[in-house]
């Protein structure tokens, strides 16, 4: 009785394993046949692969063909001395003859992969309305933001280049069009890639890792002293010059360098211009940004850098020179959860054209951003104490003094289009002592 | 009380239950080579690097890296460890953010190996065993 339990359990031990061993072998196809998506990418590629099987047959009867011919050529030839070279030399020929043939068949397909098709546009583009615009307080509603379109097209082994050209809608309404990038490099190496041309102004993170489009930006806007030349931005966002960039494994991360010179911007209408075409005198702006990037370990994601930039900016309205010296931080922790940015800046400027002497201003913002599955809920504080004695601010329509707090919202409704929500609160703390809330809500996409 | 004997046949059932569930898993798991044109010399450390646009060069070779959509989703889940969606919005910033162009994307095993073989710096994976003409740089 006790042997025929212990039988029985015996068997019950092996059924329960191969009842197990089963289980596994059937799972990944059930939950695979749980996944419509999955399913969708399986008959694609399934359609795919009879393409490439009929491929395939017509390229063995192409072989046979050709082998065909080969065999009557050699078949044709007369007299005996050729007929023996023939039974010796035809299976080679006709190995000789399919290789060649699917060498250039290969030959033909790679090119095909690799060949100037077309150049692919892409591009960026956002909508919205608000309780104010979100960059001028003024206006209230609707608004239309960019259209933003970028190109990068294959050059060769060396060559780079992208343009970014983009149209967006001015105060009036009117709608402006920008060359915002245009740029032509030679990579020389992983480590080092000159660039001239017009191109992001290498500081902090989120001028070069952000643009026009907004999609790419997980909150609805940049941080109001950062924004562009043409939004009231206090910095110059573009240079049009030279750019050395690069990478060089150290440690267990990267070190990134950025050093760049090119024309001073000028300030005209109370916007900065970057002098696209060169300027009456050539005044040089320079700079530079350092940065070292964790890749491995607890600090991975962290990027930590330095930055510079100098540039002589004459302004018309009032008529002034200063010698613009800036120089700050950042710091990005970028990971699968995490999306966190601080940036700091500090002016030391010099007024060259009048007797008003040096005045230290600074700026500066953190943000906060968590990813969750759907989106990412994010919070941020920035705050600009800008000297009004200053020319350089004096002479900018966004250069007065203000603090913003706001909380948002990015909504990924699929993988090109995201919905953004923002609270904010704004106090202006020196030209105009203002306070005002906005609600505002963005869609922007990718194409 | 179990018999000594009885001990014995337990442990060979479940022996053979692992060793079932071993090649279950085994033949569930396919390999996966990272191939390069034969003027490429790669270290396995450095596929990933390649795939998400960090290493362009191999020496003084420019690489030119492809994706074999047949393969892909084995190749992203264990080489670059993203999602696809991760993976497609890294290529969307790095194109807008440094002009680099994405790696082109290829069908299945034979397009890779004829691209691969044909392109000098060319780079691609596939599940197969790669025939002769490739250099295979890595086994995943």
């Amino acid at each position: 009785m006790q042997s025929t339990k212990m039988t029985l359990r015996s068997w019950w031990s092996c059924t329960a394993m191969l009842l197990l061993c089963a289980g596994l072998v059937a799972m990944p196809p059930a939950q695979a046949a749980t996944n419509t998506d999955k399913d969708a990418a399986i008959a694609d590629m399934q359609r795919k692969l009879d393409e490439s099987l009929l491929a395939i047959k017509a390229l063995s009867e192409r072989v046979r063909e050709l082998e065909a011919k080969q065999t009557s050529a050699a078949a044709a030839a007369p007299a005996a001395t050729a007929a023996n070279a023939a039974t010796t030399a035809a299976p080679a020929q006709r190995l000789e003859a399919t290789e060649q043939r699917v060498t250039q068949l290969e030959k033909a397909d790679a090119s095909r992969k690799s060949a100037d098709s077309g150049l692919p546009l892409h591009g960026f583009a956002d909508v919205g309305a608000g309780t104010h615009n979100p960059i001028n307080s003024a206006l209230k509603g609707f608004y239309v933001g960019n259209l933003d379109f970028y190109m990068a097209p294959r050059l060769g082994d060396r060559t780079r280049a992208l343009f970014e050209l983009n149209t967006e809608v001015g105060s009036n309404g009117t709608v402006g069009i920008d060359l915002e990038r245009a740029q032509i490099g030679y990579q020389f190496s992983d480590e080092t890639t000159l660039w001239l041309g017009r191109f992001h102004t290498p500081y902090g993170y989120i001028n070069t890792a952000l643009h026009h489009g907004s999609w790419v930006n997980n909150s609805l806007r940049r941080p109001r002293f950062l924004q562009f030349e043409d939004n009231g931005g206090i910095m110059p966002a573009h240079t049009v010059g030279l750019w050395a960039s690069g990478t060089q494994h150290a440690g267990e991360g990267k070190l990134l360098y950025d050093v760049y010179g090119g024309n001073s911007q000028q300030i005209v209408g109370g916007g900065l211009d970057m002098r696209n075409a060169g300027s009456p005198q050539f005044n040089l702006a320079a700079g530079g940004r350092i940065a070292y990037q964790f890749n491995s370990g607890k600090l991975e994601g962290l990027t930590l850098g330095l930055h510079a930039l100098t540039a002589r900016i004459e302004a018309d309205r009032p008529v002034s020179i200063t010698r613009l010296r800036v120089y700050g931080g950042y710091a990005d922790y970028d990971t699968d959860q995490w999306e966190n940015i601080a940036e700091i800046y500090v002016f030391s400027n010099a007024d060259l054209g009048g007797s008003s002497g040096s005045h230290r201003s600074n700026a500066g913002f953190v943000q906060f951003g968590y990813r969750l599955p759907w989106g990412v809920p994010y919070a941020r504080f920035e705050r600009a104490v800008l000297e009004q004695s200053d020319s350089y601010f004096a002479a900018l329509d966004g250069g007065g003094s203000y603090s913003r707090a706001a909380l948002g919202l990015r909504f990924d409704v699929d993988l090109r289009s995201a919905l953004k929500l923002e609270l904010a609160n704004t106090r202006a703390t020196d030209r105009a002592r203002d306070q005002y809330g906005e609600g505002l809500v963005q869609y922007a996409i990718r194409f | 009380m179990r018999s000594a004997s009885e001990r014995r046949r337990g442990y060979r059932y479940w022996l053979l239950g692992a060793v079932l569930c071993t090649c279950a898993s085994a033949a569930l798991t396919s390999d996966l080579y990272v191939v390069c044109n034969s003027n490429v010399a790669l270290r396995p450390a450095d596929v990933r690097e390649v795939f998400i646009g960090e290493k362009s060069f191999a020496g003084t070779v420019r690489l030119t890296p492809a994706d074999n959509l047949a393969a892909q989703a084995t190749f992203l889940g264990r080489v670059v460890k993203f999602t696809a969606d991760k993976y497609a919005s890294l290529w969307t910033k790095k194109a807008f953010r440094d002009g680099a162009n994405p790696p082109l994307v290829l069908v299945n095993d034979t397009e890779a190996i004829a691209y691969v073989r044909q392109t000098p710096g060319a780079c691609s994976y596939v599940e197969a065993v790669p025939p002769t003409g490739v250099a295979v740089v890595a086994k995943f």
